[in-house]
Order: C-alpha cells, then sequence, then structure tokens
C-alpha cells in the first residue's frame, strides 16, 4: 500500500468520524466515532513511521491507543450516568441548561 | 541523583497523589484529605521555588531528558504556578464539599493527578509526553466536572467538556501526525529546525490543526461552546481548577509550541505566520465573551464567560510574541499568574457565600450582603476589582503587561481593543458590587448564607495576599517571569 493512500484512507476515517460526531445521538456512537478520528492519527502516525524508518511513529500510535482508551472509559462512565437517571443515554437528555 | 533533584516537583506531586490514594482507600474516617491534598500542592510549589533558587542550570544532568521533558526555568515557572493554582482549589473543595454533602476523599486524588499531568504539560518537549500530560490534565477534570453525580447539570457539563475535549485531542494529535510527517520529529524543537527551512502543505495544515486543538483547551472563541456549562455544572472547587490549572496548562502548550516549534522568523513574521490568527483570535475571544458574560443572571456563569474573556487578554500578548518573546512571554506568564490568584479567589468568595447545601448563584442571592457579612463583600470585591484590572491589584499590572508587550510590539489596535474590552468587563464585575453594597435582597427570597470554615477561608487569605502584593509591588514577579520566558524561548 502507497503512503498516499494510507494518507487518503485516514483523511477519510477522521471525516467520517467527525460526521458520526455531529451527525449522531446516540452518546456510545460519538464515542466511536471520536475514536475513529483519533485512530486516523495513529493511522498517519504508522503509515509515516513506516515510510520514513525508525520506531518513533509507531511508539507514538501505541501511546496514543492506550491514552485514548483510558479516555474513552471515561466516556463510557458518563454515558453510564446519564443512562441511569434517564434510562436512556441520548446528548439531547443533556440539555438543560440553557445556551 | 541530580535528575531526581531536577524532576523533584513533580515526584513530589506525584509520591504525594499515589500516598493520598492509599490514605483515602484505608484510612476509616474521611476529612484532612483535603489539608493532605493543599499540603503536598504547597510543598510541590516550594520545592520547584527551591529549585528555582538552586538553579536549574546547575544540574545539567537535567537536559538528558530532553526532549521528553525540557526541565527549565519556564517548567519550575509554571510547576508553581499550577501547585498554586491546584493547592488553592484543594482547599476550597475542604470546605465546599463537606457543606454540600458530597465530601470523598476521590475529589483531592482528582485534583493532585490532574496537576500533576498539566506540570507534564509544561514541561513537555515532545509530542508524546505532551500528549501524557494533556490526557492525565483532562481526564482528571472530566472526573471532577461529573463529580455530583446527582445533579443532571454536573452530568451534562462534563458530557458537553468530554466530548469536546476529546474531540480537541483527536485534532491535537492529527496535527502532531502530520507535523511528524512533515517533518520525522515529533520532538518540538526537531519540528522547529525542519520547519524553519522547508514549508510544505503538510506542515501548514499540521500546525493549523495543533493551533486549533490548543484553542479548544484554552477555550478561545469560537471554540470555546463547552466552557459555559462545563464551569456551571461543575462543583465550584472544580471550577475554579479548570479555570486555574487547566488553563495555565494549556497555555504553557500554546507557549511551547509556538516558540519551539513554530518559532522561526518566517512563522512569527505577520504576512505568514501564526500572529494573525491568534490575533484574530484573541479579539472575538475578548469581545465575544465580554458581551455574553454582561447578560448572564447566574454569578457562577458569568465569572465563567468572564475566564473566556481573560483567555482573550493572555492571547494578546501571545500575539505579541511575534517581535520580543521574552517581554511578551514574561507578559503572558504574569498575566497567568495574577489571573490564578484573582479567579481562584472569585470562586473561593462565591463558595464562601454558600452553605448547607444551598450555593449562592444569582446577583439576588448576593444582595446586601456587604451589610450582613462585610468581610465576605470586602473579599469578594478585592478579587472582582482585580479581574477588572483596577489598580492596586494584580489584575491591573497583569493588563499593564499584556498591552504594553503589545504596544511594543507595534499591536497598537490590539492593544485598544483589548483596552475598551476591560472597560466593558468592568460593567458586569462592578454589578456584582452594586448588588453587594447597594441593593437590599426582596422581602422572602432566598438569601444564601456564608459558610464558616478555615479551609476556604485560608483560601481567601492566600489569594487575597498575591493580589495585593502582585498589585503593589509587581517588580519582582515581574522579574521571575522575564526570567522563566528568557529560558522558554532558548
Amino acid at each position: 500500500m502507497s503512503l498516499a493512500s494510507c494518507l487518503l484512507l485516514a483523511a477519510a476515517l477522521f471525516c467520517v468520524g467527525l460526521y458520526g460526531l455531529l451527525a449522531r445521538r446516540q452518546i456510545v456512537a460519538i464515542l466511536l466515532s471520536i475514536e475513529l478520528m483519533a485512530n486516523a492519527a495513529n493511522l498517519v502516525f504508522v503509515a509515516f513511521g513506516h515510510y520514513r524508518g525508525g520506531a518513533l511513529g509507531q511508539v507514538f500510535a501505541v501511546f496514543s491507543i492506550a491514552l485514548t482508551v483510558a479516555e474513552v472509559a471515561v466516556g463510557l462512565a458518563l454515558a453510564m450516568l446519564l443512562y441511569r437517571r434517564h434510562g436512556d443515554s441520548r446528548v439531547e437528555l443533556a440539555s438543560e441548561m440553557k445556551r | 541523583m541530580n535528575i531526581a533533584l531536577a524532576l523533584s516537583p513533580l515526584l513530589v506531586v506525584a509520591l504525594g497523589a499515589l500516598l493520598l490514594m492509599l490514605a483515602e482507600a484505608f484510612s476509616p474516617r474521611q476529612g484532612g484529605l483535603a489539608l493532605g491534598a493543599a499540603t503536598v500542592l504547597f510543598v510541590g510549589a516550594a520545592v520547584a521555588g527551591g529549585v528555582w533558587m538552586y538553579g536549574i542550570e546547575r544540574l545539567p544532568e537535567a537536559a538528558s531528558l530532553a526532549p521528553w521533558l525540557l526541565l527549565d526555568r519556564f517548567g519550575l515557572f509554571f510547576d508553581m504556578l499550577l501547585c498554586l493554582g491546584g493547592g488553592l482549589a484543594a482547599l476550597l473543595a475542604g470546605g465546599y464539599l463537606v457543606e454540600h454533602g458530597i465530601e470523598r476523599g476521590e475529589f483531592y486524588v482528582l485534583i493532585l493527578f490532574a496537576t500533576l499531568g498539566a506540570m507534564i504539560l509544561a514541561s513537555s518537549g515532545d509530542a508524546v509526553t505532551l500528549f501524557l500530560g494533556l490526557e492525565t490534565m483532562s481526564l482528571g477534570a472530566y472526573a471532577m466536572t461529573a463529580f455530583r453525580r446527582a445533579s443532571p447539570r454536573a452530568a451534562e457539563g462534563a458530557l458537553k467538556y468530554f466530548l469536546l475535549g476529546s474531540f480537541a485531542a483527536a485534532i491535537l494529535i492529527y496535527g502532531f501526525a502530520l507535523l511528524y510527517g512533515a517533518t520525522g520529529h515529533t520532538d518540538l524543537a526537531g519540528i522547529g529546525a525542519t520547519a524553519a527551512t522547508a514549508r510544505t502543505p503538510l506542515l501548514v495544515v499540521g500546525a493549523v490543526l495543533v493551533i486549533v486543538g490548543v484553542a479548544f483547551k484554552v477555550s478561545a472563541v469560537p471554540f470555546h461552546a463547552w466552557t459555559p456549562d462545563a464551569y456551571e455544572g461543575a462543583p465550584t472547587p472544580a471550577t475554579t481548577f479548570m479555570a486555574v490549572a487547566v488553563k495555565a496548562g494549556a497555555f504553557a502548550l500554546l507557549l511551547r509550541v509556538l516558540l519551539i516549534a513554530l518559532g522561526d522568523a518566517s512563522w512569527t513574521s505577520w504576512a505568514a505566520g501564526w500572529p494573525p490568527v491568534v490575533a484574530t483570535l484573541a479579539v472575538l475571544t475578548m469581545t465575544v465573551a465580554n458581551l455574553i458574560a454582561g447578560r448572564q443572571e447566574s454569578v457562577k456563569r458569568m465569572l465563567a464567560y468572564s475566564s473566556i474573556a481573560h483567555a482573550g487578554y493572555a492571547l494578546v500578548g501571545v500575539t505579541a510574541l511575534m517581535r520580543d518573546p521574552t517581554q511578551a512571554g514574561a507578559s503572558v506568564l504574569f498575566y497567568l499568574l495574577s489571573y490564578t490568584v484573582s479567579t481562584a479567589g472569585a470562586f473561593g468568595a462565591l463558595i464562601l457565600c454558600g452553605s448547607h447545601g444551598r450555593e449562592a448563584v444569582s446577583y439576588e442571592d448576593l444582595s446586601g450582603l456587604g451589610r450582613r457579612h462585610p468581610a465576605a463583600a470586602l473579599a469578594f470585591s478585592l478579587f472582582l476589582l482585580s479581574l477588572a484590572g483596577i489598580p492596586p491589584t494584580a489584575g491591573f499590572f497583569g493588563k499593564w503587561f499584556v498591552f504594553k508587550a503589545a504596544i511594543d510590539g507595534g499591536l497598537y489596535w490590539l492593544a485598544i481593543l483589548g483596552f475598551v474590552n476591560s472597560v466593558i468587563g468592568a460593567y458586569y464585575y462592578l454589578r456584582v458590587m452594586v448588588y453587594m453594597y447597594m441593593r437590599e435582597p426582596a422581602a422572602g427570597a432566598p438569601v444564601a448564607l456564608p459558610m464558616r470554615s478555615g479551609y476556604v477561608t485560608a483560601a481567601l487569605l492566600v489569594s487575597a495576599l498575591f493580589v495585593l502584593a502582585l498589585g503593589l509591588v509587581p517588580t519582582r514577579a515581574i522579574e521571575v517571569a522575564v526570567r522563566a520566558a528568557t529560558l522558554g524561548a532558548g
């Protein structure tokens, strides 16, 4: 696979994630979208790491995966908080404050 | 051994956080943890001060940790600032959480770990450590925001903060991924060396994404949408922490990125670099936040918008980095210090005005406070005057140095816009004082009663001491800021 096609795939993943973040209403789906965006960035790191040689890109990707997992764990806890209260986890439920 | 000495501020806070976590898990009775957390953080600040006095240059081994951690005076300044801010937030939590029946030990552990993350962020010189510090800081802040689990507003605020925060983090690492692709480096200095010679589209897109990601974290307009809800929904000590430590950590990141990775003359020129971008952010942030802040009915939400506006004033100083990195950098550092003590004090005074599960929220809650509780009103007024930038308080010199840096950099229009904005800002700060001193509470209206708490009083005294000291004799602090900014540039 060439570098350009990897980058194109990563950009497409990032855009799909961005679309999901804006369009989906379930918090779990939004978390998945954010995960897609983060993984698009990891893909760019790994692709450039392979292309440039050396371990730097891969090292960053491993760190980034671990940190994103921790982040999603907190996100799921927040989704649980909303679910316990409303029996559902759509984002509209969290819109009591005025804009 | 010398490495341990150079790292000692980070080590103190890290070990303190672990010990406090153990104490929280095994101690049969709660209480005293606030004192423990505040002690750890103030000791951390003192140790950072000690290393500063001894001279980090005399510890050459510290450089062996570069580029992962840059242990320089810039980092030490932020260690002191962040420990001070975190310590004040811990003291405020000691009064607030007990008074409102949500005292659980995790909060203090979260404060310590989040402060540690911010300190790592402020010292990081590589995308890996930078991201590690950023996430450690942010995860603690998300959890603290949702701390009042029974409150729908807390859940809502935390959710918005989390979603936009992790979105910003994704943008930031995508930006660093592109910078890595363009330069072959993940460390800021390496990126800077390559960015100075060749400018590719990849590099420009990466730099833009990084700046956007950081703008979310400093809550610059138009990336501020999460801030008011998160600040209002969070328990007030968590709000204090976010307004003070998280913002300072994000500014440290911004300064490092702009000075080291994008510090070359081609990037700092007005025609082809980041200054117009940062200047636009500064103007939008000041103006929009000030106009909305004046229309708020909740004092807490007003203070949230005020903290956005203050990020705008600090960005004026950041823009001025294009001409004189040392002076302008020093003005931003001094501004962050004066903003930290004034904001912690203002939120602290708001905390002091509520008790027994009833918080002071609206302007009406504060009416007549000047007659009923003169000490609380006096403390609140001092911090509001400082936020408004009226002498002889820290906020006056904070704004003075930032606007002076803009004028010295030839950015007259930016300084004038900043000045106009601080006049607009004075309106809503003074409005609180009008309610406190010139209004009487309506008959039968619920009136918040101030609490009695040694922790909150101690936090207010420390903040007031700093606000007055910086307002009367700023010379020493500005010298320190200049030394910190000098090495930050080099």
